[in-house]
């Protein structure tokens, strides 16, 4: 952007006294539409990880992963790589991935079991909580090993095995973000297992797109697609979207529900002709899970989970809850950004139910899926669309991106939650509001 | 100690495999399967119960047919147009052949143009194990496992035949 766009958008913007030579979000994100230049304009990434990723809530692993005191994966928040490590104290630590001393990465495997963090350049040695433990020739130092520490996330807030974690520690608490929705999203999901817990140990799969990160959140949450995007999943195999999903408003009422902070879902419970439809078996087939079930929470509630099944939702901003599949958003770059997918197993359920859902997660997500192939085609296809876009063209109404549908029929409740049909873009303008109030952020602060 | 004739027998059959999967001869590729067809591409090493397993893609015989038909549906948007792509197999080594069944690994690479979306290069390198059977005197193949090099890494969209 030359210096002339910059002053010629910051004498339009609300915001423009405090945003000096930035990128006016206001001007880009309106409530009918955004600007393409979002998807891929460098700058924008870059604030982004910071806005996003450093100052807000996301997403990181679950506990089941790292059960035993040692236990570590890798992960990436925004640009930052992290590990998240189960501590000597069996609580759960989010650490950058970064020697204190000069930068080398300490853990470059996926996951593994330490008792320390030893970095190979010149010995340094971690604990699992962070702290510096030993140097070699310690003489030369007159600093304190407390200020040698490892960085590591500000907080880390952990939801029934879900750990969430706020790089900057300055982001309010995790209630805030998560909301009520957030949390009964999350209930909705572990409720249905037997022993009420989750297991997500089977090791992710990442699926590298050549799009944008946001792209996903859109693509995760939008009703509108399904019919014609996965046309060929629907013409070759019966799958529950046939009811849901397809055939537009006329002949289905699934919801596209926005219930604030970014949080959305589309709500196929309507829809549903029949229980068990989101597994595609009939009950005899999982005698033994509804039996395993309904020991915990009665019949009743046992015969309304196998009908309604575990939500499809997106909690901002990289937390898909994919129904049995769990996946993360992972930006990398402008126009490229990892799905990262594992398989939900219900601890308590039997072999040969958890091995339904792997199948089932192999079916839908992931490289070689029936589904998320073609979201992934269709992101990298978005991506060659907007990719010329520059952030002046705003002002000069080119680059627009709409996402209007369903405006004038979307319903308010008294909690402020949005719904209308699932075709509407309810849920797409719900991520971008939460997005346009993350990143305009400095200028409340 | 395998046969020149058994030998030979079994390249030709998996140069005629490799070919039908490059030129998406879906129907001729399907030919070539038992009923049993095992197709295998874990998310790491070949080792331990497929069943226990989240791997890229693991394909009983009902399917893989799954997986034909949706290609051949004219709607698959991912391989709109089919991604024009040519395999190299070598290093063929025959672990066994007994009573009918023979077991081969195989390194091959896989240059593949993503046609439907950027125009990027991709490239596949990895090993492939087969087990072949011997159907009314013609080679078949029952199990296809392949162990990609970057296994662990994730992947790119992987839907014609590997």
């Amino acid at each position: 952007m030359n210096k002339e766009d910059t002053e010629s958008l910051n004498s339009i913007g609300p915001s423009c006294e405090t945003v000096e030579m930035g990128i006016n979000y206001r001007q880009l994100v309106r409530g009918d539409r955004i600007h393409g230049s979002l998807l891929h304009d460098p700058d924008v990434f870059a604030e982004e990880m910071e806005q996003i990723f450093v100052r807000g809530w996301a997403f990181v692993g679950h506990a089941s992963e790292i059960k035993n005191n040692g236990d570590w994966v890798k992960r990436q928040l925004g640009n930052e790589s992290v590990i998240m490590v189960r501590g000597d104290d069996g609580g759960i630590n989010v650490l950058s991935n970064r020697c204190s001393h000069r930068g080398t990465a300490l853990c470059w495997e996926h996951s593994g079991n330490n008792s320390f963090f030893q970095c190979t350049y010149h010995n340094w040695r971690f604990g699992l909580d962070g702290n510096l433990r030993a140097v070699p020739f310690p003489d030369g130092y007159s600093k304190p090993k407390e200020e040698l520490g490892l960085n590591r996330a500000g907080q880390v807030a952990n939801y029934r095995g879900f750990i969430f974690a706020n790089l900057d520690g300055q982001a309010g608490f995790i209630d805030e973000h998560l909301g009520a929705a957030g949390y009964e999203l999350i209930d909705r999901l572990c409720e249905m297992s037997p022993s009420g817990n989750l297991d997500l140990g089977k090791g992710w799969i990442g699926h590298r797109v050549q799009s944008n990160w946001k792209l996903w959140p859109e693509s995760d949450s939008d009703g509108y697609h399904v019919g014609f995007v996965h046309a060929s999943m629907s013409a070759s195999t019966d799958t529950h979207y046939d009811d849901v999903a397809i055939g537009g408003d006329a002949v289905q009422s699934s919801r596209a529900v926005d219930y604030g902070k970014g949080h959305l879902e589309l709500d196929w419970r309507p829809s549903y002709k029949q229980e068990l439809s989101w597994l595609g078996v009939t009950r005899e087939r999982v005698q033994d899970y509804y039996s395993a079930l309904s020991q915990r929470v009665g019949n009743e509630l046992a015969d309304q989970m196998l009908w309604d099944g575990p939500p499809h939702a997106f909690l901002f901003p990289n937390l898909f809850l994919g129904e049995t599949v769990i996946a993360i958003v992972e930006p990398v770059a402008p126009g490229e950004m990892i799905h990262r997918h594992t398989a939900v197993q219900f601890e308590g359920a039997d072999d040969a139910f958890n091995e339904r859902l792997l199948r089932q997660t192999e079916a839908a997500f992931g490289p070689a899926s029936f589904i998320t192939t073609d979201d992934a085609i269709t992101a990298e296809r978005v991506q060659a669309g907007v990719s010329g876009i520059d952030t002046s063209w705003a002002s000069a109404n080119r680059g627009w991106i709409d996402l209007s549908r369903g405006m004038h029929r979307e319903a308010v409740d008294e909690n402020g939650v949005r719904s209308s049909n699932s075709s509407d873009e309810t849920t797409n303008r719900g991520f971008w509001y939460r997005y346009l109030e993350m990143m305009s952020e400095e200028v409340t602060r | 100690m395998t046969s020149p004739e058994l030998r030979t027998e079994i390249e030709e059959f998996l140069y005629r495999e490799a070919r039908y999967a490059d030129e998406f001869l879906l129907e001729e590729w399907e030919a070539l399967l038992t009923d049993e067809f095992h197709y295998w591409v874990p998310a790491g090493r070949l080792q331990g119960d497929p069943s226990k397993q989240l791997a890229y893609l693991n394909d009983n015989r009902t399917r893989v047919a799954t997986r034909i038909r949706q290609l051949q549906t004219g709607k698959r948007l991912s391989q709109i147009p089919n991604s024009p792509m040519r395999r190299v197999i070598s290093n063929i080594e025959i672990e066994s052949a007994n009573d009918g069944e023979v077991l081969v690994k195989a390194n091959f690479v896989i240059y593949e143009l993503a046609a439907q979306s950027s125009g990027e290069l991709r490239v596949w390198p990895g090993q492939a194990q087969y087990r072949l059977e011997r159907v009314e005197g013609n080679l078949r193949m029952s199990a296809k496992w392949i162990e990609l090099v970057t296994a662990d890494a994730g992947q790119r969209n992987l839907t014609f035949l590997i």
